[in-house]
């Protein structure tokens, strides 16, 4: 009798993880295949409706979401611990706290949507194609990075990947020039140019809003704002800090950044936005970074440590969707755990290829200077030596 | 992860993970469950996370541990600040990556010279036994750098201090720090920290037992280190560690450097012009060099006899007067060379070489032809007081087609000057000098060297310029009439 009373109740909550609490669904069953959460709501700029603010995510998706959050996380941590055993040298711009915003955007994204970013760009590397390895033998300069180990941080490239862009905010003219490109060869694809609350005030950028509006764009303008452009508060540099609303005539979302499922359901809605044809849309993910600006920031001096700790303690995306996970039955964190482990032998492998692995050899650096050329005789460091441009 | 663990540890690792079995586990501690984390015996191992010595500046070769802002056994949560480094620019915190448990300090608060990439502590997950860690082995202490002793005899620069105070001893934990004192002693004495037994703490050299040992006859202090002039850091022999035997016996200074003390003076704006004029002089124009001696009687004759008169003129006042008059003979040789060829100027002004203590400087006696000598005498008095006090106008100074530098008061007997460019000759007169004639009769000499430049006036033109300047000295009847 009291069996038959549990299945029944179980056989509810099954049907009716819309209605019933997390709380409550958890009594009754093992492992979920699917849960919904309600998340921060959306502010709109010139929208009548947006995003939902209940979202749901199946058990497979949200495996995957969490497992991509943590290896950004430990690559991130990887690749700060090589530079600070000098295996990295020069700039090493760090993505450990804005996980979810990368892992979120990403999830809703189709194949053949193309996206560029600034120079934090790591996660969205890996999160574009390239493995831990590649990114992290790139960094220290091995040949089998992305790049041959001739490129480094701010040089990472993939299919559809438009990197990694040194120069502040100029990825974001190029992002508009990217979605032109995809909706002059009739593709369905859009492209996502995101940029942070620092480069949000360069004047290139609202002219990319300007053509993109006037011509329609396919581009969704993603403003991760970490609330420092390097050490300068958003207070002390904007005198607007409504990154959502500054596209003026185009339609802007903001979204809680620490929140992945957020970010999903809001790039959703604005990829289906873009995708039938009304244009550009910008949106604002809030978010925050545990390190500093690079490597050579401590992250200190223009914030305090109690500051970063309670974002840590409170925030924290892959902390919070993991809790998430382990109370509303999708997942229990033995397997959390093991995932963890998973994860950390990628990292720990990658780490091992990057310091072991061989770096090219000194006639490389007169290759791939251009692309799909006959080879020919590159001068050298002064008129009289030539190289050959090709080495095989 | 668990590749090197021994049999105690894996027998420690079955133990753990029959723990949950046995109902033997420990509640969890408060400080777990406020992370959530729940105890996973599936990590248990006691194979601790290294925690190296960071590189937090680009430059950061080594560094200094300032103090451990939390001790074994505390719970660590990621972005923690674990200790303070001190790096060669600033003092920066060490922050963890992860939630953990400070295991074991390696390195203790405030030792220095750690280099980068050192184990200074080992971290375990949470919920971990922390005191069953793993040491490695290899961490037991730091290893002493390398004592790089330069043998091959070659003079050490005086900024090797650091070089001698980098030999240590590796005796107890402490042993390898030598305070300022005790180095100085060492430098001074030339001694090595391994004669000398040490009998502080871990095995720490005092300054009590360098003196000791010196007082016992270790060593012979060397007697021109502390010489007169006093130098702020102790000059390191350290070659003389190396090569020199037990210091029973110190040998003589020849092969030990000489403190080289010097004072940089530092060069006044004429100095400095005057430096690279004539740098450049003697570098660009080709010097020939051309001299004569010269009979002074009469000059001399005649200046007695203007002073009679009241008139005081200077030997100098001739030479000027004796080379205008020459110039006036062979314009040719009042040239200068104007890059391509050599032009003639038009005006004889002669600049005169004046010592003043900022520098030599040339003002100019303009139309020398056209004066007579009182007037070059006025002249030239005047311009060389204004010179010295340093109140000489651009125009006084800059231009002039020929030179005369005398150095005869000085009793230099012979000399050659440097062309002031873009002048084409220098004139450089000796001191008088009593010599016999040919008929033994005594005469006033006087050598004057002409330096000129071959490219405007050559050795001919400088030899018929010279004869005609000593047919003028000889006979002043000539500066007068011709």
């Amino acid at each position: 009798m009291f069996s038959l009373v549990c299945r029944r109740f179980g056989a509810i909550s099954r049907n009716s993880h819309r209605v019933l609490p997390a709380a409550a669904r958890r009594q009754y069953t093992n492992e979920q295949t699917e849960a919904s959460f309600s998340v921060l709501d959306y502010k709109l700029h010139k929208l009548e409706s947006g995003p939902s603010a209940n979202v749901t995510v199946t058990r497979d998706d949200a495996l995957k979401l969490y497992r991509q959050m943590q290896v950004i996380r430990r690559m991130e941590t990887a690749a700060g611990n090589l530079y600070k055993s000098k295996a990295v040298r020069g700039f090493c711009h760090l993505y450990s706290g804005q996980e979810a915003c990368a892992v979120g955007i990403k999830a809703a994204m189709r194949e053949g949507d193309a996206l560029i970013t600034a120079y934090r760009a790591h996660g969205w590397a890996h999160l574009m194609g390239l493995s831990v390895a590649e990114i992290l033998t790139e960094l220290t300069g091995r040949r089998t990075g992305c790049a041959k180990g001739k490129g480094g941080s701010m040089h990472m490239y993939t299919k559809n990947f438009y990197g990694g862009n040194g120069i502040v905010g100029a990825q974001v003219p190029l992002g508009a020039g990217v979605a032109t490109a995809l909706k002059y060869s009739g593709s369905d694809n859009l492209c996502v140019a995101l940029y942070g609350d620092g480069a949000a005030n360069q004047g290139q950028i609202f002219e990319a809003y300007n053509i993109a509006k006037l011509w329609e764009l396919p581009c969704v303008f993603v403003c991760e704002n970490n609330k420092y452009g390097m050490g300068t508060a958003v207070e002390r540099a904007s005198a607007s800090t409504d990154y959502y609303a500054r596209g003026d005539y185009v339609p802007g979302i903001w979204v809680d950044g620490m929140d992945v499922l957020a970010v999903r359901e809001a790039t959703q809605f604005a990829a289906d936005y873009c995708r039938s044809g009304k244009g550009p849309l910008v949106m604002e993910v809030e978010t925050y970074r545990y390190s500093g600006h690079s490597m050579s920031d401590p992250g200190t001096s223009y914030r305090t440590r109690d500051e970063v700790q309670e974002i840590r303690q409170q925030r924290d995306p892959i902390t919070n969707f993991r809790d998430r996970m382990t109370t509303s039955g999708l997942a229990t964190a033995q397997e959390l755990k093991e995932v963890d482990l998973g994860v950390r032998a990628e990292i720990d492998e990658g780490v091992e290829r990057a310091k072991n692995e061989a770096e090219l050899p000194a006639s490389e650096a007169f290759t791939d200077i251009y692309s799909n050329t006959a080879p020919f005789m590159v001068r050298g460091c002064d008129p009289f030596t030539t190289h050959p441009s090709h080495t095989h | 992860m668990a590749a090197s663990m021994g049999f105690a540890a894996s027998s420690r690792l079955i133990l753990k993970s029959m723990r949950p079995l046995m109902q033997l586990s420990k509640p969890t501690p408060r400080w777990c469950a406020v992370r959530n984390i729940t105890r996973s015996n599936f990590l248990s191992g006691v194979e601790g996370t290294k925690l190296l010595m960071p590189a937090l500046s680009p430059t950061m070769e080594e560094g200094t541990i300032l103090k451990w802002l939390k001790q074994e056994g505390d719970a660590i949560s990621a972005g923690d600040a674990l200790c303070e480094i001190e790096t060669d620019k600033a003092t920066l915190t060490l922050d963890a990556d992860d939630d953990a448990v400070l295991a074991k300090i390696l390195v203790p608060e405030g030792t220095s010279g750690v280099k980068i990439s050192s184990l200074i502590a080992l971290l375990v997950p949470e919920g971990e036994d922390y005191k069953a860690v793993e040491i490695p082995a290899d961490a037991a202490a730091p290893s002493p750098p390398a004592a790089d002793v330069v043998s091959d005899g070659q003079i050490q620069g005086v900024s090797d201090t650091t070089q001698f105070s980098s030999m240590r001893h590796a005796v107890g934990k402490d042993s390898g720090v030598l305070s300022p004192a005790v180095r100085q002693l060492l430098d001074t004495h030339h001694l090595s920290a391994t004669d000398i037994s040490p009998s502080g703490p871990h095995g720490r050299l005092l300054k009590g037992d360098v003196l000791q040992f010196i007082q016992e006859g270790g060593a012979k202090k060397h007697p021109t280190v502390e010489a007169a002039v006093p130098e702020p850091t102790p000059l390191p022999v350290t070659q003389t560690q190396a090569t020199a035997p037990p210091p029973a016996f110190v040998p003589p200074t020849t092969d030990i450097q000489q403190q080289a003390t010097y004072t940089d003076i530092e060069l006044t704006n004429i100095r400095k012009v005057i430096a690279k004029r004539l740098t450049e002089s003697k570098r660009t124009t080709p010097h020939s060099y051309a001299s004569t001696d010269c009979n002074m009687d009469r000059i001399m004759n005649i200046r007695k006899d203007l002073k009679k008169e009241g008139i005081k003129v200077s030997v100098n006042d001739f030479i000027i007067k004796a080379a205008a008059v020459a110039l006036k003979e062979l314009p040719d040789v009042n040239a200068s060379w104007s890059g391509k060829e050599a032009q003639r100027i038009s005006d004889i002004d002669i600049s005169v070489a004046v010592a003043t203590d900022k520098g030599l400087i040339t003002p100019i006696v303009k139309n020398a032809i056209g004066k007579g000598l009182v007037e070059i005498s006025e002249n030239v008095k005047d311009l060389a007081a204004r010179a010295r006090e340093g109140k000489l106008q651009l125009h006084e100074f800059q231009g002039g087609s020929f030179s005369i530098s005398n150095l005869g008061m000085f009793g230099i007997s012979e000399f050659s000057a440097v062309i002031n460019p873009p002048q084409a000759c220098i004139l450089a007169i000796g001191s008088a000098r009593m010599t016999l004639s040919q008929s033994l009769k005594p005469q006033a000499m006087t050598t004057v060297m002409m330096s000129s430049d071959s490219r405007v006036v050559d050795d001919a033109l400088a030899a018929t310029f010279l004869q005609s300047f000593k047919k003028n000295m000889e006979n002043p009847l000539r500066l007068g009439i011709l």
